[in-house]
């Protein structure tokens, strides 16, 4: 022990006498750093170009530190041995910012010598700091460094970016190539679970998110942080791989955009005089000035100037997030090896088409199929359907298809048949998010690129517009699975929403005006649409509808956050403009999706339960008014218009008279073509009198049949679908004023009994044609289809409630009944109704799941039932259902 | 210095902040809170489950405000969110003894 503790008093003794000697000389270097700074400085703002700035303080810290290092050796009278210094991290990779720490470890060849060189050490970094360099040190014997460390993952990170600075090269040449690679097989696994688990954190922290107002550039996703990791990410996975892939274009492009993100921190940094990342509001406006960080120097608003950050945010993170998707492969053995390499890892082939999933992420078998852009839409349409993912190499392929100036594309023009296979998925935002990032998005709906990476500087949105519109998307993406309770009532609209397609177009539409000049930006949003939908070929309800959602989608949250929502003319001018409980449903999700995608504050349970209570007593509003709001058909000159041009023929008085009595909800809920249909179907009544159209609609099918009116139609015809093991979805019976009524069935064929048999559609329409004009009875067809305990066991248990309401209605008193859905239980309903001499004036049949939502306008003899009629109807439902 | 807490119609907030901004206030906090007085609760029926609401949606907004401000405050909030109906808020007025600016530890009014 005596010999270290001799040495060591030596060196505090050297100390001493350096100290001594050195005010002059540092004075002397510390006033060269400054003026070389100074200089750097200068030749930064006049646009030298960050690179040389970054390049120009490494070599002047290299320089000042290898010369501090020979003299405080010099002084020490000792040789360079058993000790080198080397650079690490940021200063490692010769990139140091402004006022960055210089990361530097001094590695010694043995504890001795840590402990004989280690006021030689301090002497270093006291004049480090004392010539103006900030210095974050460490200290290691070359023996600790082959151990793991298993708190300071980041000092393992930081050796992957070593250089030696002084010292003795052969110890540094032991280290790097053989003690630091002799501990890599074991380092590298412990270091990527760690890198994995630090950036998730960090990502976290950031919500997740690249789009903040005020960015750190350095830690914040999509900034400098998530470049260095990506990088790294990849050298340990080349090491375990023992292969590096050859730089690529996206590897340029992230190059670039790292350069760019490098610009601000420098200029961040010489702004704030500190090491200070954060990229505040006033700076963003300075930098907009400068054009920092912009090849062509032209000037650009703040907002435009962050468009560009965003854009670069946005590669770095996408690479980084993909590099964090991609699963390693653990070590393996020589045989495993050579038995992989027969056996490639499983692929789950999707129906013959050119793509498979493997390691939970869909991969291209045959990228020249994809130039044929049918085919990229069926993949796409597969990551909607199942929310599998595309993996890196098949997002890089598309980009590189899409790019491709040579290569002959294939059905190019995308139309709205084929979109839609993608909106109307489970999983449409991760598709749509997919699609946007390879560019496909803005190839097929060029309207949507006039919002990409599009700022909006008002301290509520706090993401870009694209951004918020895709998020809107996954918001209702993620009611398959709601979180909390109130979450759980928009949820139960999602499942239910019939055209899903329409809002989830009208949520990519919603906010394009936002690129456009036009103030309003809602007006801006409807140019597009029109534009897109002529494009696309949308019918014209179908753009009639998303054009209800764009032109009033700030609607209700105007309403329940400006108007008294418990106030019956609020919500009554409100359903209003609605119209009908479909477009309300979709409102209402929209409004939902919209306002959560704001920020993530935004959709205070407050608010939301706000929304919700504007919905019910909308809802309620819509359907306890559809008799009292009757068509005059006068008063509908354009849709008189519409239908006339689609009925040859046909005179107005003609149309107006079949019209004349329906409830409006039928005029909103049919587009002319199907109104102008009707009425030829009526026309027919004289011949026929039961006329019937059937349509398969995707899984299931409608039916509309006109008949005049009689008692205990509706009973009738719910009979006949039940004998053929139907399961109403929707229904509704609707009557004119000339005593024709038009009732619409929604089924599911349970056994598929139409499909497999296309024969049985002919003899299922003579059934109902036969039951409903009296030829032909009901009861030998219904046997044994009715009982309760037909069909499958319930997975929920619904209570039967019954409710009269005698107040909505002018004219009728409503009933509204809750029960457990099966098949045959909308005839049991009707069939007691009109078996108690009950007219069914208007009916809303519904189904949620397995809960029976159906609402009924009955009337006897003309007038609203009484209140023992009420009771005498519940006591006959109790004993019958 | 005196403390004035309003609770009002969420639908008469704009009016009010605009109110408020017309006499001189900028200053303000606002919450969006819960609870009734006299006006009861609410219940809507939707689809067989009944919403009852027992606590209605408010807007309370809290202003710390120099002595000679509270008549033409009070008055601004009470033309603006006044609708005659029940359910239409209350205002409360308290003392308060001191107010700090933390930035720079000011004491009193000045500090508002």
């Amino acid at each position: 022990m005596a010999a270290p503790l001799k040495s060591g008093l030596d060196s505090r003794i050297h100390s001493v006498e350096v100290m001594q000697s050195t005010p002059k000389s540092l004075s002397a270097l510390s006033s060269h750093c400054e003026a070389e700074r100074k200089q750097l400085r200068q030749q930064f703002e006049f646009g030298a170009g960050t690179r040389n700035t970054l390049r120009g303080l490494c070599r002047l810290a290299d320089r000042t530190f290898q010369q501090l290092f020979d003299d405080v050796l010099r002084s020490y009278h000792s040789p360079p041995k058993r000790l080198c210094v080397l650079a690490l991290g940021g200063y490692g990779r010769r990139l140091l910012f402004p006022y960055s720490d210089l990361d530097i470890l001094f590695l010694f060849a043995s504890k001795k010598a840590e402990y004989e060189f280690l006021p030689l050490v301090a002497e270093i970094s006291r004049s480090l700091w004392d010539v103006g360099f900030r210095v974050s040190s460490a200290c290691r014997s070359i023996e600790e460094c082959e151990a793991i460390e298993e708190d300071n993952a980041e000092f393992h990170l930081a050796l992957l970016d070593r250089r030696l600075l002084a010292g003795d090269v052969k110890l540094y040449e032991q280290f790097d190539a053989r003690v630091l690679p002799a501990s890599e097989r074991q380092m590298h696994p412990f270091l990527l679970a760690q890198l994995q688990s630090l950036t998730k954190e960090r990502l976290a922290r950031c919500g997740n998110t690249i789009f903040h107002l005020e960015p750190n550039v350095k830690d914040a996703p999509g900034g400098l942080r998530d470049y260095q990791t990506t990088a790294w990410l990849r050298h340990i996975a080349s090491k375990q791989n023992e292969s590096a892939g050859a730089p690529s274009l996206e590897d340029q492009d992230a190059a670039n955009s790292a350069e760019f993100m490098s610009s601000i921190r420098c200029f961040l940094h010489y702004s704030n005089g500190r090491n200070d990342n954060v990229l505040t509001y006033e700076l963003q406006s300075e930098a907009a000035q400068q054009s920092l960080g912009i090849a062509d120097g032209a000037q650009r608003s703040a907002a435009d100037w962050m468009r560009l950050y965003y854009r670069h945010a946005r590669t770095l993170n996408w690479r980084l997030l993909r590099s964090l998707e991609e699963r390693t492969p653990a070590a393996q053995t020589l045989r495993e090896r050579l038995v992989n390499t027969a056996r490639p890892p499983k692929l789950q082939l999707v129906e013959e088409r050119p793509f498979a999933v493997r390691h939970g992420m869909l991969e291209v078998l045959d990228h020249m199929a994809l130039a044929d852009r049918s085919e990229m839409m069926s993949l796409f349409a597969e990551v909607a359907r199942t929310g599998v993912p595309l993996s890196r190499d098949a997002e890089r392929m598309i980009v590189h298809i899409l790019t491709h100036e040579e290569l002959p594309a294939i059905n190019i023009e995308v139309k709205w048949e084929t979109l839609k296979e993608i909106l109307a998925q489970d999983y449409p935002g991760v598709a749509l998010r997919s699609m946007h990032r390879v560019g496909l998005l803005a190839e097929i709906l060029p309207e949507f690129a006039t919002i990409d990476s599009l700022v909006v500087r008002d301290f509520y949105h706090r993401y870009t517009v694209d951004e918020h519109s895709l998020r809107t998307i996954e918001n209702l993406q993620e009611l398959a699975s709601p979180k909390d309770e109130r979450a759980e009532n928009f949820a139960g609209l999602w499942k239910s929403l019939e055209r899903r397609e329409l809002l989830v177009f009208a949520l990519l539409l919603h906010d394009v005006g936002k690129g456009m000049p036009d103030p309003k930006h809602i007006n801006g949003s409807l140019v597009a649409l029109d534009l897109a939908a002529r494009r696309l070929q949308l019918d014209t309800q179908e753009r009639d509808e998303v054009r209800f959602l764009i032109e009033h989608h700030l609607d209700m949250s105007e309403t329940f956050l400006r108007r008294d929502i418990f106030d019956p003319e609020s919500v009554a001018a409100f359903s209003q403009t609605v119209s009908t409980v479909e477009r309300l449903s979709s409102l209402c999700l929209l409004t939902y999706a919209d306002f959560k995608a704001v920020n993530p504050e935004a959709l205070t349970p407050w608010r939301q339960e706000m929304l919700w209570q504007l919905f019910a007593a909308a809802s309620n509003h819509l359907n306890r008014s559809i008799d009292s709001d009757r068509l005059h058909a006068i008063r509908e000159a354009k849709m008189l218009d519409d239908v006339v041009r689609q009925t040859p023929g046909a005179t107005r008085v003609d149309i107006e008279f079949f019209l004349e009595g329906f409830p409006r909800r039928y005029l909103l809920t049919h587009s002319s073509a199907e109104i102008a249909a009707h009425f030829l179907h009526c026309k027919k009544l004289k011949a026929e009198p039961v006329q019937i159209e059937l349509k398969p609609t995707g899984h299931a099918y409608s039916l509309t049949l006109l008949a005049q009116d009689r008692p205990a139609l509706f009973a009738m015809i719910s009979g006949v679908l039940a004998a053929w093991d139907m399961s109403i979805m929707k229904a509704g019976a609707f009557a004119n004023t000339a005593g024709i009524v038009l009732d619409t069935f929604h089924f599911v064929d349970l056994h598929n009994t139409l499909e497999l048999n296309p024969g049985e559609v002919t003899r299922f329409q003579q059934s109902l044609a036969g039951v409903v004009s009296g030829r032909q009875p009901l009861e030998p067809l219904l046997k044994g289809h009715t009982q309760p305990g037909h069909g499958r066991p319930p997975k929920i248990v619904v209570q039967t409630n019954l409710r009269f309401d005698d107040e909505s209605s002018a004219h009728s008193t409503l009933l509204e009944i809750l029960a457990q859905d099966r098949p045959g239980l909308l005839y049991e309903i009707s069939s007691v109704l009109s078996g108690l001499g009950c007219n069914i004036e208007v009916a809303l049949v519904d189904t949620e799941g397995q809960k029976a939502i159906d609402v009924f306008y009955l009337t006897k003899d003309g007038t609203k039932l009484t209140r023992e009629f009420q009771d005498k109807v519940t006591a006959e439902f109790l004993n019958r259902i | 210095m005196k403390k004035l807490e309003a609770i009002i119609q969420p639908s008469r907030f704009e009016s009010v902040k605009e109110a408020l901004h017309e006499v001189g206030l900028e200053g303000m906090t606002v919450t969006e809170v819960r609870g009734h007085g006299r006006q009861k609760g609410h219940t809507e029926v939707y689809r067989g489950r009944e919403y009852t609401v027992d606590l209605l949606p408010k807007i309370k907004i809290e202003i710390v405000l120099p002595d000679k401000l509270v008549t033409s405050v009070v008055e601004a909030i009470l033309k603006a969110a006044k609708t005659g109906k029940i359910g239409d808020g209350k205002i409360f007025i308290s003392n308060v003894e001191d107010a700090i600016r933390i930035r720079n530890e000011e004491h009193g009014e000045g500090a508002l």
